[in-house]
């Protein structure tokens, strides 16, 4: 298996990754998993007024899903809330050069990101 | 990033010095054809000779029963294909579950071309029983192949018992005994083994040649015509530099002498693994080979576990299925599931390795597996198992 450089970055120093501290306000949480593909991914966001103020994931799966995980919750921190679901996973295929493949994975972290918002509007409905 | 640190002997070996200096002569001095009758062609069929009495030192035959070949690939399908074709529509084959691919695909060859096989499990610690193969055995078996020291998991078979069951009823024992030589004792004699497949790229040896021992008495069909070589045995002109090569690296394999350096090599690295938490030994803890360690790292994913470790060559499964994404048929064979298969790594030592490259090498392993498992933290449960 060949890796772009940037694949190979975001695996050997993956940024974003980890937990949030549990207790945090705002804090949700969405998970995938495919046990086929051997991929789980879980990201864990806190929404503070409509804005994502931080972002961390895990990641259990090849270096493509941890890289790609890596750059989602990269490009989630900062944004508002309503861009969770928004990121297309064709551009991180593009921007990683992930193999046609492993797109099977990155569909799980659609759905564990797809599932961050599913929590937090049932939060907000809650509210 | 330090150089890469070689732990994959088993797949592949370094060239000892002295062998390519004796390989390096030849191609600078004896050009002649070994089967040519003039003073050049009996030149380089004296090195084949002088060769050939070396492997067959080694392993405790008589020299006019090594037959050479391009290695232990073409060895076993010489072996499992000569012996199954003269034996006619009803003939049978006796193998193993977690043989060689070169053994397995011969005998799935021979399967679709109508003879019946038989592959005999290997229990949970990657040992195949000699009962089981004498259950296994018919009246029209030809053949039973058993690989001496298993590839991916270093497990030894107990070829002497399954030698003397086969000798009992009249089946001849083939032994892929490619990772045997200069790493355990082989005695082809003593084993009552028929015919035995060896290479030389594992000891150190030049790629492209292997030989197969056929005992006296044993009959097997060519498979490559077009000369009377290795008495009519298998064709084509030998290449006298690389059956030389292989004459000295047998000549310098003495598993007596290297055994208990490469056994302390794999123990210390094994003494490390084993300190990371659920690191799980594969195949028999007692009976194996002191050049090959199999470890499973929980929770952490196989492709990842490879990458993060760049900087150490070895393998996850064995080099002839390095581009399959399948899961190793070894050790799903002895029960891991195919996530843990996928998790797991081959050290292999030789001649040539540290202990320093094997205390760095344990570092490495148990800083990555720390580091992965530690980005799954919050993984479910099947991720371990």
């Amino acid at each position: 298996m060949e890796y772009t450089p940037e694949v190979v970055r975001r695996f050997d120093s993956p940024r974003r990754a980890g937990e949030l501290q549990a207790g945090l306000p705002g804090l949700v949480s969405g998970e995938a998993e495919d046990r086929t593909l051997q991929v789980w991914v879980r990201f864990q966001l806190q929404v503070i007024d409509g804005a994502v103020r931080a972002a961390r994931f895990a990641a259990f799966g090849c270096p493509h899903t941890i890289a790609a995980a890596g750059y989602a919750a990269e490009w989630l921190e900062g944004r508002l809330a309503s861009d969770i679901g928004r990121l297309d996973m064709r551009e991180v295929e593009s921007e990683l050069g992930v193999p046609i493949e492993k797109r099977g994975k990155l569909l799980r972290i659609e759905d564990a990101l797809a599932a961050c918002g599913l929590a937090l509007n049932k939060d907000v409905t809650k509210d | 990033m330090n150089a890469e640190i070689y732990l994959d002997y088993a797949a592949t070996s370094p060239l000892d010095p002295a062998v390519a200096a004796a390989m390096s002569d030849c191609l600078a001095h004896e050009f002649g054809n070994p089967s040519s009758q003039h003073a050049a062609g009996k030149r380089a069929r004296a090195l084949v000779e002088a060769a050939r009495a070396e492997v067959a030192a080694r392993v405790g035959a008589a020299a006019e029963r090594i037959f050479f070949t391009s290695g232990a690939t073409e060895a076993n399908n010489l072996a499992l294909k000569g012996s199954l074709a003269r034996r006619g529509a009803r003939a049978h084959l006796v193998t193993s579950t977690i043989e060689h691919r070169s053994v397995l695909d011969a005998a799935r060859a021979l399967e679709q071309a109508g003879v019946a096989v038989t592959y005999v499990p290997a229990d949970s610690l990657g040992r195949v029983a000699p009962d089981d193969v004498a259950r296994a055995l018919r009246a029209e078996t030809a053949l039973v192949s058993i690989m001496h020291v298993n590839n991916e998991t270093g497990v030894i078979q107990d070829v002497d018992s399954i030698g003397a069951l086969c000798r009992a009823r009249g089946v001849p024992l083939h032994v892929d005994a490619a990772q045997s030589v200069g790493k355990v004792p082989l005695d082809v004699g003593a084993s009552r083994i028929a015919v035995c497949s060896l290479t030389a790229h594992k000891v150190c040896g030049p790629k492209g040649v292997g030989a197969l021992y056929v005992a006296e008495g044993v009959s097997l069909a060519p498979q490559m015509h077009g000369g009377e070589q290795e008495h009519g045995l298998r064709a084509g002109t030998l290449a006298t530099h690389q059956v030389v090569g292989m004459g000295k690296a047998y000549a310098l394999a003495d598993a007596a002498r290297e055994g208990p350096r490469l056994k302390a090599l794999l123990d210390a690295l094994w003494r490390r693994l084993a300190a990371i938490p659920g690191a799980r030994l594969n195949g028999d803890p007692d009976g194996r080979a002191p050049h090959v360690l199999n470890v499973t790292f929980p929770g952490v994913e196989g492709e990842g576990l490879r990458l993060a470790l760049r900087d150490l060559a070895v393998s996850a499964g064995s080099a002839c299925a390095a581009d399959s994404p399948e899961a190793s048929h070894v050790l799903t064979g002895m029960g891991l599931s195919d996530a843990l298969a996928a998790s797991s790594l081959r050290f292999s030592v030789g001649r040539f390795t540290t202990e320093a490259e094997i205390e760095r090498a344990g570092e490495r392993v148990a800083t990555e597996v720390d580091r992965l498992r530690a980005l799954a933290v919050g993984a479910p449960a099947w991720c371990s198992a």
